[in-house]
């Protein structure tokens, strides 16, 4: 019974600290489909960017991302990395903010395994890379 | 001519393994002493066809012959000769070959000692096993992870390693230190499952594994704190581990692995726990073909996926066979597993060992669960996830902990049971230098539980080692009439299993205080900075004197050469930078490290705009980072200590039977002093 109980605690507790910090990867358009029911849950979100949507801010950059389907608007705290330019394919990780737009904090580059790059296509579903 | 020549190689290695498997099995089952002779001689000729295959790999990327796709893929002709050395291990097809090498040795190196004992069953069992997994290697070779395929074309230059695995030279290292600590714990793995098919499940296999098991251990150490290493020097994202799934991929058997060094020791004392050891190894070798699994077939998102392949199912079928066959062995020998001896005390040192076992199971079910539950996600509902640092920081804190402290008290408990008496003469002090320690960390602002625990667990361990070492080099003092340098040394020479293990402690210390400074004592900022601008940093200047630009046939560097200055005092000038090379689009940075013994200043480009007026560069102010590798290096130290043959009086004869295990207590201890 003490074993049972200890057990049933030790899930509960694991599967609490699993469900506070996952964070779900989403194209564009899930995003956008899902975005009433997101709240203000941190995810993924995977696209590529749009050419010529790039602006400095102050704190950053805005600029917007597209799936080929959905296009969101990206408010990005602190500098983009080295690679980051129109075209590439890019997850950024944040929130909602208002409206389409989201706020992210932090923007990871995807780049295939083998390490030449895929040709950036904006593709209608991005996949893991 | 070289792909013809490496497949034969492989061929003879494939060929090899079958012949011995048979020979062995039939000679097992007809009880042929002769045919038992005959199969452990495959073992040194699979080592010859694994040292074959190598060379030729490595004659044809010294030679850049671009006939051969693993090199076209891997070298370039500006490739430095020790990247191209280490291509070996840079995809996975030559991961793979070096993968077998490594195997092919410890076979060899196994078969060597057991030379008197061929005939025995056990060996003879251990061998065929181990045998079989290197077919299973062999195999992948010939088939999907094959490293001599050719081109159809002959391309005039190669693509080049990955830019991340030329960048740095630990790259030579870290790769093939973890595979002999994953590719070692077969040989604990084929005796285990060799003891289970024979009956024989007592100590011997344990006496006979010991060396194995903690050379393989010292390795995977030594790997994962270079993959921290490499990542902190190469990657530029200011740290050193980041609950990737391949990082975890190799924490997961080492924690398993240590548990198991821990709890042989109860086996070894008390007759107990001989299920759970059979199963910790299972467990171990499961988890490093999981992990081969999880880093080589691209299934899971990760820095450290330089190479998918088609090899998943290969090894997810593998996984399956020697899972399934070492939880039905157990479960058919479950009668006979049963433990002679209970534990009489919570307070002993076996029940200690026990705590210590789950805590590591415990932690290694916490990671595991963390880095597969993506892969359980999306097969059980499509969705695509990852599970945040903070579940692996959340769960794996108060667990490590719990092991820091257990650590630290463990070794002074007795087998059996403790009086009250005892444990405060051997405690107390200890205790209160712990304790001492605490209030010392809250006063210099320490905030937070987690670190002013850790820094005070590990005064409380670093002076129970220093207190144990103390108790045995003093008593050998005063029996002998020694000099304390002699009596310490030959105090450690007489039994190097226990001072090797503390002095593994030691190193495990060192880490624990880096970790909790750097956790708590960090400071990190982005600032963008304009040609002859300054900004500060916790008490470090940063300036920002202009760019530069070096381009070779090889790679380009753009670098930002920043002054660091601290107080007034010019520190010197660095110049993190960013590289890329000509057969990929993907930058990479390069940080540049002030490495101090108390914190390293740590400067990360992140980006500068083409006209190079202004940069964005992150300084990280990292405490006792440093330690970490040394820490490393202690615990590396410490193995090999605990591997030292300890000196006996009879050695004249070359009796090959297993030497018993040495007492892992103080007995100088029981004497009161």
């Amino acid at each position: 019974m003490a074993a049972v109980l200890c057990v049933g605690a030790i899930g509960a507790l694991l599967l609490l600290g699993l469900r506070g910090n996952i964070v779900y990867f989403r194209t564009v358009s899930e995003a956008v489909k899902t975005r009433t029911t997101e709240g203000t849950h941190r995810f993924r979100l995977a696209g590529a960017v749009v050419p010529g949507s790039i602006s400095q801010t102050s704190g950053g950059v805005r600029f917007e991302l597209t799936d080929g389907k959905k296009t969101v608007t990206v408010d990005h705290a602190g500098d983009p990395p080295d690679l980051f330019k129109a075209r590439a394919p890019v997850v950024c990780e944040g929130r909602w903010g208002s409206g389409l737009t989201f706020v992210s904090d932090r923007i990871l580059i995807k780049h295939g395994s083998e390490y030449t790059p895929p040709k950036v296509k904006i593709r209608p579903s991005a996949s893991g890379a | 001519m070289k792909a013809a020549l490496g497949v034969i190689a492989i061929a003879l290695g494939t060929s090899a393994s079958v012949l011995g498997v048979m020979t062995l099995a039939v000679g097992l089952a007809r009880h042929d002493p002769k045919l038992l002779l005959a199969g452990r001689k495959y073992v040194f000729a699979l080592l010859g066809a694994a040292v074959l295959a190598v060379a030729i790999m490595e004659w044809a990327l010294i030679g850049h012959d671009f006939s051969l796709k693993y090199v076209a893929e891997n070298n370039a002709r500006g490739t430095p000769l020790l990247f191209t050395i280490t291509g070996l291990w840079a995809a996975l097809e030559g991961s793979i070959l070096l993968w077998t090498l490594a195997l092919a040795v410890y076979l060899a190196a196994t078969a060597h000692r057991f030379r008197h004992r061929a005939t025995d069953p056990i060996v003879a069992w251990a061998t065929l096993i181990g045998l079989l997994v290197a077919l299973f290697f062999f195999a992948l070779m010939l088939g999907p992870a094959n490293p001599f395929r050719v081109m159809s074309s002959i391309p005039f230059d190669g693509r080049g390693p990955n830019p991340l695995l030329q960048n740095h030279p630990l790259m030579a290292f870290h790769p093939p230190m973890l595979y002999l600590g994953y590719v070692g714990f077969t040989i604990p793995f084929s005796f285990a499952m060799a003891a289970l098919i024979t009956g024989r499940f007592g100590e011997g296999w344990l006496a006979d594994t010991r060396r194995a098991t903690i050379i393989a251990w010292g390795f995977l150490t030594i790997g994962i704190i270079l993959g921290g290493w490499w990542s902190y020097e190469v990657l530029g994202w200011g740290g050193f581990w980041a609950w990737d799934p391949v990082e975890n991929a190799s924490l997961l058997p080492w924690l398993t692995g240590t548990a198991f060094i821990h709890s042989v020791m109860v086996q070894e004392r008390r007759g107990m726990l001989r299920v759970w050891n059979l199963s910790l190894v299972i467990a171990t070798f499961c988890l490093t073909i999981l992990g081969t699994f999880l880093t080589r077939s691209g299934v899971l998102n990760s820095v450290h996926s330089f190479s998918t392949s088609d090899i998943g199912p290969w090894l997810l079928t593998f996984l399956a066979v020697v899972a399934g066959s070492g939880i039905a062995l157990i479960a058919w020998r479950a009668d006979k597993l049963h433990a002679p001896g209970r534990i009489d005390s919570p307070v002993s040192r076996e029940a200690a060992f026990l705590g210590n076992n789950l805590l590591f199971a415990g932690l290694a079910f916490v990671v595991l669960l963390g880095t597969v539950y993506p892969l359980l996600a999306e097969a059980l509902n499509g969705q695509q996830l990852s599970v945040g640092e903070p579940y692996f920081d959340a769960m794996t804190t108060p667990l490590g902990l719990a092991l820091l402290f257990l650590m630290a008290a463990a070794p002074a408990l007795p087998w059996r049971a403790a009086s009250g008496d005892l444990l405060r003469r051997r405690l107390a002090i200890p205790a209160w230098i712990g304790a001492g320690s605490m209030v010392i960390a809250v006063m210099l602002d320490t905030r937070g539980l987690v670190p002013v625990l850790a820094f005070g667990f590990a005064a409380f361990a670093l002076a129970n080692i220093a207190r144990s070492i103390y108790v045995g080099v003093r008593a050998r003092r005063r029996a002998n009439g020694e000099g304390w340098l002699r009596a310490g040394g030959r105090t450690v020479g007489s039994n190097p299993r226990l001072y090797g293990g503390l002095i593994v402690h030691t190193g495990v210390v060192l880490i624990a205080i880096a970790l909790a400074s750097f956790g708590t004592f960090g400071s990190r900022r982005e600032v963008r900075l304009e040609r002859g601008q300054s900004a500060t940093v916790s008490g470090y200047t940063v300036t920002f004197l202009g760019t530069s630009l070096d381009r070779s046939a090889q790679k380009t560097t753009k670098s930002a050469r920043l002054r660091l200055a601290q107080g007034g005092d010019v520190l010197g000038v660095y110049a993190p930078s960013i590289s890329t090379f000509p057969n990929s689009t993907q930058g990479i940075g390069t940080p540049s490290v002030r490495t101090g013994i108390r914190e390293d200043v740590y400067l990360t480009l992140v980006s500068s705009l083409s006209e190079s007026k202004q940069v964005t560069v992150v300084v990280a102010v990292n405490p006792m980072v440093l330690w970490l590798w040394i820490g490393g290096g202690v615990m590396a130290i410490g193995t090999v200590v605990a591997l030292i043959p300890v000196r006996r009086r009879d050695r004249a004869t070359s009796d090959p039977a297993p030497a018993p295990a040495q007492p892992i207590e103080l007995a100088s201890e029981e004497v009161p002093a």
